[in-house]
């Protein structure tokens, strides 16, 4: 007699796929790689997202991507085949903003300039903290002075940083990240930087709040195995990690993170979910 | 009633700016202090964290300063990175200054394999940090001339070479290998040629950490002077604290004379 599992945490992958109710997605390495113009799909993956759609799973994205407004990256993937809407794409841009209302802070940016109409109607007069965000070209050592100086002149200086990966996967090869440069004005000014975005527990907490479930009930599933996988284990949910994007094997030998599951693509994961599901 | 062991004393170390000169003003009474400490036979070498002048500029600061020194008594933490280099055969992707280059004349940089970090702004942009990151990642050392948060410039602060370094050991998830002062390999370096050893030499300088500590800590006797770049307090800083703390390098020159030899 087969005994129902009552709750995921008592199960594990890919068995826990019984007891899911929504399921959260990276998007840059697991839908597509970015790289020159819109990047490529990764394939399998648009039908993988319809064939979840189909299903009686909720779903969500979530991201760390700063380089663009979600309503331009969200074209994108539209552009790409993928059947996604604004209003399931959880950018860490809005999150940061709501935190600057809450806490009355001006922000200097040193941000993508395709982020920057996020911020139309934010006051960046007298910054009294810097927002760093994935700035790419933008990382000159002039915009990074600028953003160091506005630091060390203010007598509590703040520094957000959208996410704190270290790296990601372009079509031509690994590009660092915005963690990279979060860490180098760290250590230039002696302080600690807030992270809004992946791993912030308080990110993952807004999207299940939007979709209403307990950490237990979802499975998130990503290519970067500290801020995706990680960071959604350390909040209560099973975090599966995928073999494209910014996958490297020696990250299944990590001294500290071990993902529920490692797979080889999105199709896969659905694969494998769905077929739990119909047992 | 205390016993005190005279140390043979061989070499002595010296800090460049903040100890004989301020800028372009030599310390008071420094060239003749230099000149008494050559008379007592002890080894003089000449010791810097400078990233940005090669020995040449330094040298032609020193004699339009009056002091007696050549060229083969500078001892920088360029130095350092070319002996590093030299030992181990390296081929260097050198984001350095251009005017430091002239002291890498003769290392060959074709087909990089490691990679050399100094004060370099113009080659702190997001294409060459790139190209050094995946060069990392795919085995080739890190090596930082000196990992300073920030130096002073003109206009005000500005980004040392320290953020950059400390941004691609987060990147790459591996360590720097520093050779400029305060560590360790700088002193050992700076002796290796001088046939002593640390036990046989004293540093002089105005930087507690980076002079006095770290030659402390290399087994050398340190004296802290009070010019340049030392403020108050300075001195409890580091711990042991300094075997002295005098107002300037011709005190110092003096408590040798009279002490140390």
């Amino acid at each position: 007699m087969r005994i129902p599992f009552s709750n995921m945490a008592d199960a594990s992958w890919p068995e826990c796929a019984k007891c899911l109710k929504g399921v959260i997605l990276d998007l840059c390495g697991v839908l597509y790689d970015s790289g020159e113009g819109d990047g490529v799909a990764i394939p399998g993956s648009a039908a993988a997202v319809k064939k979840l759609k189909e299903s009686d799973l909720q779903l969500r994205f979530c991201t760390n991507e700063t380089q663009a407004t979600r309503e331009k990256f969200v074209a994108k993937l539209q552009r790409l085949g993928f059947d996604i809407s604004v209003s399931e794409v959880f950018p860490p841009a809005p999150a940061a903003i709501a935190v600057l209302k809450e806490r009355g802070l001006r922000p200097h940016l040193l941000v993508h300039n395709g982020l920057l109409n996020e911020f139309v109607g934010v006051d960046q007069t007298n910054p009294n903290c810097v927002i760093i965000g994935d700035a790419a070209e933008n990382f000159s050592y002039k915009n990074l002075n600028e953003a160091f100086t506005v630091l060390i002149g203010l007598e509590k200086p703040v520094l957000f940083s959208l996410g704190q990966g270290r790296y990601y996967k372009e079509t031509d090869g690994l590009k660092l990240d915005v963690g990279v440069y979060t860490k180098a004005l760290e250590y230039a000014c002696d302080l600690k930087a807030e992270v809004i975005g992946k791993p912030s527990p308080t990110f993952f907490q807004s999207v299940l709040n939007d979709m209403g479930l307990q950490p237990n009930e979802v499975l998130m599933i990503g290519d970067d195995l500290v801020n995706d996988v990680g960071g959604a284990q350390h909040c209560g949910m099973k975090g599966v990690q995928v073999r494209t994007g910014k996958y490297r094997p020696s990250d299944e030998k990590h001294p500290t993170v071990k993902a529920d599951g490692t797979v080889d693509n999105l199709a896969q994961a659905v694969d494998m979910i769905l077929s739990q599901r119909r047992r | 009633s205390g016993t005190f062991y005279k140390r043979a004393l061989k070499a002595v170390l010296i800090d460049l700016s903040g100890t004989l000169h301020i800028d372009d003003t030599a310390v008071p009474g420094a060239q003749e202090a230099l000149k008494k400490l050559r008379n007592a036979s002890v080894t003089v070498k000449f010791v810097t964290n400078t990233t940005k002048e090669s020995k040449r500029n330094l040298l032609e600061r020193l004699h339009r300063l009056n002091f007696d020194v050549q060229e083969n008594e500078i001892f920088t933490s360029l130095s350092a990175a070319r002996s590093l280099i030299e030992q181990k055969n390296h081929r260097p992707l050198l984001l350095v200054e251009d005017s430091a280059l002239e002291d890498f004349t003769g290392i060959d940089t074709s087909e990089p394999n490691a990679v050399v970090i100094g004060l370099a702004p113009e080659h702190f942009n997001y294409q060459t940090l790139n190209k050094a990151f995946r060069m990392i990642l795919d085995g080739a050392p890190l090596i930082a001339i000196h990992k300073a948060r920030y130096y002073k410039r003109k206009d005000g602060l500005a980004l040392g070479p320290g953020p950059f370094v400390t941004g691609l050991e987060y990147a790459t998830d591996r360590k720097a290998s520093v050779v400029g002062k305060p560590e360790k390999t700088f002193f050992m370096q700076a002796l290796s040629d001088l046939g002593c050893s640390p036990g046989e030499a004293v540093m002089i300088g105005d930087d507690a950490r980076d002079d006095v500590g770290g030659a402390q800590n290399a087994g050398m006797l340190g004296i802290l002077v009070r010019s340049g770049k030392y403020r108050e307090g300075d001195e409890n800083k580091i711990s042991p604290p300094p075997h002295l703390t005098c107002d300037s390098f011709p005190d110092a020159v003096e408590h040798i004379l009279q002490n140390l030899l």
